[in-house]
């Protein structure tokens, strides 16, 4: 403990207390930007720690105090706008978004800043205590315990598909099977890469993140020229985030730990922490009925494990000299480059230092979040701007955040295809979270089956205490899934037959329509709140009042229907090809495709089944009129798409920053109408923030046919 | 947008077709995309970029940027030197870039490692890059240390050679880092049980002290952090090192860094009883001594004018002053001579005209062994 203070007082310096503060306001405008988390905002400052030689004290609390406020910042776009700011903060989206919705963004971007905050503290207590007891605990913990946890991650599907079980199963499959794209982790094969060496390495989880919900959300929004708020009425203030955040300090508690743990173990992360502790949340509710639908306490389990999971990250790296992430691999080089060997004999040799990490770490976190919260209000009035005049600057950022992975023009395609099938599965009421589940732990679920396989026997690993453990936790929510799906079909079987499931939705333009409210068969019946109406306003918007919306239009369940089939094929189709293909891979590399395609299989004829029953039960019920608002929508979404897509088409010809201006100043004039000065200035800010991105952020445009990515840096 | 309600006058749009198009030349004025034909001028460039084809954070990359933090008051002129991350694709996209699309004017120089140079020797699908066609600058070698955990039950290097020894090794990819590895194992014909799939050497360092695996390799300086405090405990025993080349004489004499370890080629001719040979031996040659004897290295484009090379030649002289450098590198690597790129040029040259029964030999051990191939 004598370390533990004497490392908080060199925060008495005003000098040191500065670099935390720089680190914390750094971190914090690089979680603003979409796509980019701690990675980038620790590679940012590095640099300078090298070239300015700061001292230690200085040193790490300026890259602690960015990688402790990166969470903070990067929900804000993920509540207000649905874009997660990274992948971990999708499990955010889920309830925060809904929030924002609904008018209350005040309210959850204060009670996330304060997860945050919280998250932050608690991991940096937890490391403190873990320091010491760390050691054994994590060697406990094997490859038969990391696959369980792996099993148990994906069983999360249930609880984050809004009710929607077997359709979330089919998207879970699917984006398992997208995450074995690339070279299998047992054996040298690669599968899924139709011969392309970018997908050799598989697909990129933050292009994956940003399309799925990021792009999805913006052209949804663009489609039906809506703001986020949707003309809802602001309401709600901080004080009720802090309000909500007393109240649940239980949860709040129970996020970190999760967060602590996910960070801690190899080869779970921080999306799998966030999710998982967003289902222990749900598990352990006994009102169960709101959460996807702006449910506060389904924001504070994922917040609170963000942050902490990066305390979490610093045990491994600290105690093995084992990064559990890339921030922690930067910071590792930093402390390297303070002849700080980490390792076994780090505590022993360098525990100020240690507790000076663990510290900023704290305080970082607190010092963010106190930034941060007066801006919760006036940042909440976003949701009531049209997102049109945002989105060229969205898209602009979106994509040059995946860019940054890995360099590759192949990564704004990829952005661009989830966003269209993120889109698509919106639509269609699919849960996009079990996808993004399914396709992160897709890779550590087959890594450690094949690792448990090979270095245990049966016996040996299933009877491990914890794998039993894991096992209890695995089969309860399983009972209780069915349990409930009985109930429901139970319910609902009796009225099966031609039904009038359009009679709660015709004059709704409100958020909570969800267009499938009513439907015969329970799996769309909770539909996420606001999936229709987002297209419902698009509606009321073409049709000038909602009464002649509901006379031209007086079954919208009956596209639902159809959206919801059209989607399931393509589901079948993409499963169904993943098996095909995967007949012809190496045994040890055919496996894990092979059982999740026979999985998806199976639920995905089930689904279709179900779907068909129910387009056959909507056209009975249907009179026969013109579904002309359904293809004005169509036909936007995909005006919308082809906004999206001139990004990439054009960057190919003009380099990026030449296609960013242009394409702004197209979209702002075509679009949004902008007057012809908002539209310099939009496009010249465009323009600063891409030049400052590259020149003083080490960022990289993509280079066209004619121009360079970035022309300034011509030589 | 077809549902929006037409606003704006006609004369209205006019002006901001003005003020579009305004902006547009003001943005393409100036920035037309410079052709291929750089001016061959032998002048030191004011901004060197160090392409690291992988992610920010690893090995490669924490030493460029040590190394570009020491070398920029050491070159002509101070220029800036910053490092760039192409990620993705194993490297392959990274090399391939650089390769084929960065001039030869020092502009930009390439940060090579082992992990570039294992797909290029073993003639991967999708290598498009030849070192051979490069120019070695400054480069720093490091070396490999053989160890077994108490759990496998062997106190000494002859136990390795127990009929009942248990040898279970953990590995990423058998076509990737851990070669040299799997061919000292062929060459001294043990019978290790191989695993691969791990994420990195630091889970097969966890997965180690689990117990779930027994024998391990490990560069130096990991192997100092992380393995070496076992030892002191005996938790960890230290077999043997991969040796490293002697400049004056060719031959494969004991690590410097572990003086008491004898090397591969030693424990073999003990135990054997003659000297190694024929293609397993190469092969361990080639993947176990000389790719460590240059693993980080800065390498220009051939064709890279003498008076921009020639400063990254004189630098080394004054890197070996840099205290400050020379321990942070020495953590990151293990106490290996920085050497200047002309003294290993002749031995990258020989490295990379791999000889086709030293590939074939390693194709077939992968084939037939790991059940692997190399694509």
């Amino acid at each position: 403990m004598g370390a533990a203070l004497s490392a908080l007082s060199t925060f008495a310096h005003l000098s040191t207390l500065l670099f935390l503060l720089l680190g914390v306001a750094c971190g914090l405008l690089i979680g603003l930007l979409p796509g980019l988390g701690g990675t980038a905002a620790v590679a940012l400052l590095l640099p300078f720690v090298f070239s300015l030689d700061l001292p230690v004290e200085h040193g790490l609390p300026l890259l602690v105090g960015a990688v402790a406020s990166v969470h903070h910042s990067d929900v804000i776009s993920g509540i207000l706008l649905g874009i997660p700011g990274s992948a971990a903060a999708a499990a955010t989206v889920l309830d925060g978004h809904e929030m924002a919705k609904q008018g209350k963004a005040a309210h959850a971007l204060s009670l996330a800043f304060l997860c945050s905050m919280a998250g932050g503290v608690l991991g940096a207590i937890g490391l403190t205590f873990t320091i010491p007891i760390a050691r054994p605990l994590v060697l406990t913990f094997g490859s038969p315990e990391i696959f369980m946890l792996s099993v148990l991650g994906v069983s999360l599907t249930a609880l984050v598909s809004n009710g929607a079980v077997l359709k979330g199963i089919v998207a879970a499959a699917l984006g398992m099977l997208f995450g074995m794209v690339g070279s299998a982790p047992a054996v040298a094969t690669y599968r899924f890469t139709f011969g392309s060496i970018f997908l050799n390495p598989g697909l990129g989880l933050g292009s994956v993140a940003l399309g799925i919900f990021g792009i999805a959300e913006v052209s949804y929004l663009v489609a039906s020229r809506r703001s986020v708020g949707g003309g809802v009425a602001l309401q709600g203030r901080w004080l009720d985030g802090a309000r909500d955040f007393v109240r649940h300090w239980k949860l709040v508690l129970r996020g970190a730990l999760v967060g602590i743990w996910a960070g801690i173990l190899p080869g779970v992360g921080a999306t799998a922490g966030a999710f998982m502790a967003y289902g222990q949340t749900v598990a352990t509710a006994k009102d169960k009925s709101k959460f996807g639908k702006g449910d506060p306490r389904g924001l504070i389990g994922p917040e609170s494990a963000g942050n902490a999971c990066e305390s979490g990250d610093l045990v491994p790296t600290l105690l093995f000299g084992v990064p559990g992430a890339a921030p922690a691999a930067l910071l590792m080089g930093a402390l390297l480059y303070y002849s700080i060997e980490p390792g076994p004999r780090l505590i022993t040799d360098h525990l100020d230092s240690t507790y000076s990490i663990v510290w900023s770490m704290a305080l970082g976190s607190v010092i963010a979040s106190l930034l941060c919260f007066p801006l919760a209000g006036p940042l909440a009035k976003l949701t009531s701007i049209p997102l049109h005049r945002l989105a060229p600057a969205l898209i602009v950022i979106m994509m040059v955040g995946a860019f940054q992975a890995t360099n590759s023009y192949g990564e704004m395609l990829v952005v661009f295809f989830f966003g269209v099938f993120g889109a698509l599965m919106r639509r269609a009421d699919f849960p996009r979270a079990p996808l993004l589940i399914g396709f992160v732990l897709s890779k550590p679920l087959e890594r450690y089956y094949f690792l448990t396989e090979n270095l245990y026997t049966p016996r040996q690993w299933m009877l491990r205490p914890y794998v039993l453990v894991m096992f209890a936790i695995l089969l309860a929510p399983i009972v209780i899934a069915l349990v409930r799906i009985v109930r429901r079909r139970r319910k609902s079987d009796a009225p099966a037959g031609p039904r009038q499931p359009a009679t709660s939705d015709a004059g709704a333009g409100s958020a909570h329509a969800g267009g499938s409210g009513g439907s015969p068969v329970g799996t769309g019946g909770a539909a996420p709140a606001g999936t229709g109406g987002a297209r419902e306003a698009a509606v009321a918007l073409a049709e000038a009042a909602p009464e002649s919306a509901v006379s031209t239009e007086p079954h919208p369940a009956r596209a639902d229907r159809y959206w919801s089939l059209g989607v399931t094929i393509l589901a079948a189709a993409i499963i169904v090809m993943a098996f095909v293909m995967s007949l012809g891979y190496d045994a040890d590399a055919r496996l894990a495709p092979r059982l999740v395609s026979v999985v998806g299989i199976g639920a995905v004829a089930i689904l279709l089944t179900i779907e068909i029953r129910k387009v056959r039960a909507a056209r009975r019920s249907a009179t026969a009129v013109s579904a002309g608002s359904e293809r004005r929508w169509i036909r936007s979404i995909i005006v919308a798409f082809a906004w999206v897509a001139v990004v990439p088409v054009l960057t190919l010809l003009l380099g990026f920053a030449i296609t960013a201006v242009v394409f702004a100043v197209a979209f702002l004039w075509r679009v949004s109408r902008m007057k012809a000065y908002t539209i310099a200035i939009y496009a010249v800010a465009t323009v600063g923030l891409l030049y400052l991105l590259t020149t003083y952020a080490n960022f990289v445009l993509p280079d066209g046919y004619f121009f360079l990515g970035s022309p300034w840096t011509g030589q | 947008m077809k549902l929006h309600k037409r606003g704006g006058t006609r004369a209205h749009s006019g002006v901001r077709l003005v003020a579009v198009a305004a902006t547009l030349t003001l943005v393409a004025s100036g920035c037309v995309k410079h052709g291929g034909s750089t001016a061959q001028s032998a002048k030191f460039p004011k901004s060197v970029t160090l392409v690291v084809p992988f992610a920010a954070g690893g090995g490669t990359d924490i030493w460029a940027r040590l190394i570009a933090t020491s070398l920029h008051p050491l070159l002509p002129g101070n220029p800036t030197v910053q490092v760039q991350n192409l990620p993705g694709g194993e490297g392959i996209p990274g090399n391939n870039r650089f390769a084929q699309q960065d001039p030869p004017d020092g502009t930009r120089i390439l940060v090579g490692t082992g992990s570039s140079y294992i797909p290029s020797l073993l003639g991967q699908k999708g290598v498009q890059y030849d070192f051979k066609k490069m120019t070695p600058l400054i480069s720093n070698g490091t070396g490999s240390v053989v160890y077994v955990t108490k759990a496998s039950g062997i106190k000494t290097v002859d136990d390795l050679f127990a009929p009942n020894a248990n040898l279970r090794y953990g590995g990423i990819s058998a076509t990737g880092s851990d070669l040299g590895a799997l061919i000292s194992f062929d060459l001294l014909k043990l019978p290790v049980k191989a695993t691969f799939g791990f994420e990195g050497r630091g889970p097969v360092a966890l997965a180690l002290q689990r117990g779930e695996l027994t024998i391990d390799h490990q560069t130096t300086a990991v192997y100092n952090q992380s393995v070496k405090p076992l030892t002191d405990k005996g938790d960890a025993i230290p077999l043997m090192t991969y040796g490293v080349l002697d400049p004056a004489s060719g031959k494969i004499v004991r690590d410097p860094n572990f003086p008491d370890l004898p090397t591969v080629p030693e424990v073999y001719e003990k135990h054997f009883g003659s000297a190694p040979n024929g293609p397993a031996y190469d092969a361990y040659l080639t993947f176990g001594v000389a790719l460590y004897a240059f693993e980080k290295t800065l390498w220009a484009k051939a064709g890279t004018p003498q008076s921009i090379t020639q400063p990254y030649l004189d630098a080394v002289a004054g890197l070996a002053k840099d205290a400050k450098f020379q321990q942070s590198r020495t953590e990151a690597l293990g106490s290996y001579p920085l050497v200047k790129g002309s003294e290993i040029a002749k031995l990258t040259q020989q490295v990379f005209n791999i000889s086709p029964s030293v590939r074939s030999y390693v194709t077939d051990l992968l084939k037939d062994k790991y059940n692997t191939s190399v694509q």
